[in-house]
């Protein structure tokens, strides 16, 4: 019986990527004790991120057993199903400023958080079966397949995932060989179209990058935010206030602190050093990921894997230049440390694929 | 060609690049919060220890609501509310269980806290209980040392002292809950604990709410208040005072003695609304601090609504009080003069139809003219005035006259009601218009719908001799009680119809309808001339629940009985309507309604001199 169950047990964890699992563990202990702070010492914050935690390590166990082969075989169908759900939050959507969640009962279904995987699948199967570095039949290609569910995810409107699923569009390209004119080009291209872009944001959006522009301008409003998290950060010092201690926090002072702005209230109690080991293990993290992507065995799995890890950078990025006023906030967590479910569900299924990508690396080589 | 060893290098060489970039950005960033957090530190350590200094709002007395003489019919009232810190109370069970054995608490409140604590952060002071009796509050005084995390903090409540009198006119206010929030959009407005939630107290809310103030506040590392450092003031709410006369307004509600229904009473030379009334009635203060269960339940399952608001939103066919203004088009338009006779017969046939259609008198009325057809309420003269005038010119004129759109009451969600017309069955029956259609919208039945509060606006449009004033309940408001009263801004009144001959001819058949016709009864023994009309709208056949009591049958199925009228005839100050709900005909149940209304209000306002002098004439 009891050997039985050990053996179900090690036979789920045979595909497990030790390294990155007990970085990526690090990262969500850290994150817990961060939560128990930030939350006031309530409990049922720590809890609930915890149950989250144990969730996406569900399906990312589960996503370990599917072979690269087989998810490349389902991959159209998968992102066509995503790709279908998105205009369904338009209409049976639900959420306070913006329409992103569909509520299937027992949980609330976030289909922009599902492309961020999809898209980079099917970005890897349109891909693989072309002759690379991509030619400009297959560029148009994947334009197609970034710009469909973006437009519609800024419609709904989440910028911050909208961002997320071009950069992981963008690296699949970027991996995949695409030649540096080809991306002096493309850059021009995006940074021409910025100002157009101005006239789609939201009065809230165009908000948040003025202040950005000058947080003082509004430090009872709008620019208290920055303002504050900059102070939180500072003041925490090179080996922070301690745990528990942060008065930014704790006197109400820094917002959001449990989610946007948990990272500033780490860098609060923790300083400087605090800040850097975590740097440290979202370096490993991106580090090991990559490494398994170019020992995969195909061309699929390899720009999955690669263009799944260079997005996990991007959230750390943005994250931690945002809560020190060196980019708008845009709504995009520090990856495993915010409390929030879907992305850390979305982000271990994630690791699953690559993990996944590691343990079928053998056949073919 | 495909080269798989070509493109596995080619994505290592990019992989390569890749990770070194993000190296390198991330060790940037890190030098970043280097700067901040180690060479910037004294700086920011001073920010954050000066960081004592936070803004805490300050929210103004909601302005209060008077009467047209300065009878108070919303006020704000000192009061004492239960609030639990739950970081503080340690075991919030055995708080909570302590607590209930002091003050009565009851499942509403306590669902009603725990929904508010998982929203609030737990160092936050949450809501258990509102307006806490003074022995409650004596009692948790002694108890205070017991309860750590505890207060009683004191607040401004909305109390309406008229009670259910003013229940749709002021409407209430409630607890403010997430969807409030989210139409306010700022985040200031969590300060707030009640919101309007219906009539007045809804449609005015920014008003009466005032401006939310800060004051910066200094608190030690603990968060304790120190000081108040400086602060940016409040604007406190308008005061309103309404058109409203309070005394009217209960004359109304007993002149309906047991009958549900509606009236409104309105001043035509300004279009401000002296009373106006929704019966059943129910009490607003219930709702104040959180309606129970039972007590919403029991307004919910009345089948007379006495929560639905019968002036604004309900509506009813009108039945014959609209001939005087489908007279009116048929003069304006030139189809008839005043003195063009009709021969009523008892039944009107359209040519090649077989149903007639009837008169109310068997026999018919025989030859009538405008007036007469007025006073008598004679079908046969309108159905042939409507066809006559055709759908189309029937719809243009009495739109003009108000009928189909709103009256500009300034209440929120007020019905337009329905004037009938081929588009409108086109659209909600799918169906063709035939001439049927014209024959009964010409007595005011078929598809229309009217609201109170056109009708009533109408009637005051005709008294005015064609001027139509807006409808309002609000004359003047003041920014607290220092500040004079200042005249409320009106829109401009609209000129509906000026040819003084039609509308003289109108009047004049609207006086006979009192003087000799259908409602001669009620005219008796008053001290003024009243010019009126009745009308009945029928839902379902008056035989088969002859002997069914009104209170029992649901608010949709009930006929309505229905006058219109003004007074004194030659200087008009008193527009009214009266819907009296299963009331049998107009003319013995709603008429005497509003006699009596009318007295209310003019005869103490007559001149001394006609008083008596029409007092010898019986």
């Amino acid at each position: 019986m009891i050997t039985w169950l050990r053996d179900i047990t090690l036979s789920f964890l045979d595909k497990v990527d030790w390294p990155l699992m007990l970085a990526l563990c690090a990262v969500m202990a850290a994150s817990l004790v961060v939560q128990h702070s930030a939350g006031g010492g309530d409990s049922h914050v720590v809890i609930a991120q915890a149950a989250r935690f144990i969730a996406g390590l569900a399906v990312m166990l589960l996503l370990t057993r599917i072979s690269p082969a087989r998810l490349r075989i389902w991959t159209p169908l998968v992102f066509a199903v995503t790709l279908a759900l998105l205009p369904l939050v338009f209409v049976i959507g639900s959420g306070r400023s913006a329409r992103l969640w569909i509520n299937l009962g027992f949980f609330y279904l976030q289909p922009g958080e599902l492309l961020k995987l999809t898209v980079p699948m099917m970005l890897a199967w349109h891909l693989h079966r072309r002759v690379l570095p991509p030619t400009w039949t297959s560029l148009a290609g994947c334009l197609a397949i970034i710009a469909i569910p973006v437009a519609l995810i800024i419609l709904q409107p989440d910028l911050g995932t909208g961002m997320l699923v071009v950069a992981s569009g963008v690296f699949a390209v970027f991996l995949a060989g695409i030649g540096w004119g080809r991306i002096g080009l493309f850059a021009g291209m995006g940074l021409s179209s910025l100002p157009l872009a101005w006239l789609f944001l939201m009065p809230y959006q165009k908000n948040r990058i003025l202040t950005f522009i000058n947080p003082e301008s509004d430090p009872l409003g709008a620019g208290w935010n920055i303002i504050q998290s900059k102070i939180a950060i500072g003041s925490g010092g090179l080996f922070g206030k301690g745990w528990g201690q942060g008065s930014q926090a704790h006197l109400d002072f820094l917002p959001e602190h449990t989610t946007d702005f948990a990272f500033s209230v780490l860098s609060e109690e923790w300083g400087w050093l605090g800040v850097s080991v975590l740097f440290a293990l979202y370096l490993f993290i991106v580090g090991r990921s990559l490494w398994i992507a170019t020992n995969a065995r195909d061309g699929y799995s390899r720009l999955l894997a690669g263009a799944l890890a260079m997005t996990f950078s991007v959230y750390v990025l943005v994250n931690g230049s945002m809560v020190v006023g060196l980019l708008p906030v845009v709504g995009i967590p520090m990856p495993l440390l915010s409390y929030g479910g879907t992305s850390a569900v979305s982000l271990l299924a994630g690791f699953g694929i690559i993990m996944s990508v590691h343990a079928h690396r053998k056949f073919m080589s | 060609m495909k080269s798989a060893h070509a493109e596995a290098d080619q994505f290592r060489r990019r992989a390569v690049i890749g990770f070194f970039a993000i190296s390198v950005a991330l060790f940037g960033l890190s030098l970043g919060y280097f700067r901040l957090q180690v060479l910037q530190h004294e700086e920011y350590k001073t920010r954050s220890e000066a960081n004592r200094i936070k803004p805490r709002p300050i929210v103004p007395a909601r302005g209060l609501i008077y009467d047209r003489n300065g009878k108070l019919l919303a006020d704000n009232v000192p009061a004492y509310r239960l609030e639990v810190v739950p970081e503080e109370a340690g075991n919030l069970e055995a708080t909570l269980a302590g607590l209930a054995q002091l003050v009565a608490i009851s499942e509403d409140e306590l669902q009603q806290f725990h929904s508010a604590r998982k929203a609030t952060r737990s160092f936050r002071p949450v809501v258990l209980k509102l307006r806490l009796s003074e022995e409650a509050r004596a009692r948790l005084a002694v108890n205070r040392y017991r309860f750590p995390g505890v207060d009683v903090v004191p607040y401004l409540t909305r109390r309406y002292p008229y009670g259910n009198l003013f229940a749709h006119v002021v409407g209430y206010v409630g607890r403010l809950d997430a969807n409030d929030l989210a139409t306010l959009g700022d985040s200031k407005y969590s300060a707030l604990t009640h919101v309007g939630k219906s009539g007045l107290e809804k449609s005015y809310e920014a008003r009466l709410r005032g401006e939310i103030g800060y004051e910066n506040v200094e608190q030690n590392v603990e968060g304790r208040m120190l000081r108040i450092v400086n602060n940016e003031p409040a604007e406190p709410g308008l005061d309103l005072q309404l058109s409203i006369d309070a005394d009217l307004q209960r004359a109304a509600v007993e002149a309906f003695g047991d009958f549900d229904g509606a009236a409104i009473a309105v001043d035509p030379r300004t279009g401000e609304v002296l009373a106006m009334v929704s019966l059943p009635m129910f009490d607003p203060n219930l709702f104040v601090n959180g309606i129970s269960h039972t007590d919403y339940a029991a307004l919910t399952t009345n089948l007379s609504r006495p929560l639905f608001d019968r002036n604004l939103h309900g509506g009813t066919v009108p039945g014959s009080t609209v001939k005087p203004f489908i007279g009116l088009a048929g003069l304006e338009s030139g189809v008839r003069r005043p003195e063009d006779r009709i021969f009523s017969s008892g039944v009107f046939h359209l040519p090649g139809v077989k149903r007639g259609f009837n008169d109310a008198h068997a026999g018919g009325h025989g030859w009538v003219d405008l007036r007469e057809s007025i006073a008598q309420s004679v079908n046969t003269y309108y159905y042939q005035l409507a066809l006559d005038l055709g759908i189309k010119r029937f719809d243009d004129y009495l739109y003009r006259y108000g009928f189909g759109r709103p009256t500009g009451i300034d209440l929120i969600g007020e019905s337009e009601g329905i004037l009938p017309s081929p588009e409108f069955k086109r659209k909600r029956f799918k169906s063709d218009w035939y001439p049927g259609d014209t024959v009964n919208a010409g007595i005011g039945q078929g598809f229309w719908v009217t609201t109170p509060l056109q009708l009533v606006q109408a009637t005051a449009t005709l008294a005015q001799d064609g001027v139509r004033h807006p409808l309002h309940l609000t004359r003047a408001a003041r920014q607290g009680f220092q500040q004079p009263w200042q005249p409320w801004p009106q829109s401009a009144a609209e000129v509906v119809a000026s040819d003084l001959g039609n509308l003289q001819a109108i009047k004049e058949g609207m006086v006979a309808a009192v003087t000799h016709g259908t409602a001669h009864a009620i005219g008796i023994g008053a001290p003024y001339l009243i010019a009126g009309k009745t009308g009945t709208a029928q839902h379902i056949s008056r035989r088969t629940n002859a002997s069914m009591s009104p209170h029992n049958l649901p608010l949709g199925l009930r006929h309505q009985a229905l006058f219109i009228a003004y007074a004194p005839a030659d200087a008009p100050s008193i527009a009214i309507v009266v819907v009296v709900e299963h009331g049998g005909y107009g003319a013995t149940t709603a008429a005497p309604i509003a006699r009596k209304i009318m007295d209310a209000w003019l005869i103490k306002r007559l001149p001394v001199s006609t008083n008596t002098a029409s007092a010898k004439t019986p």
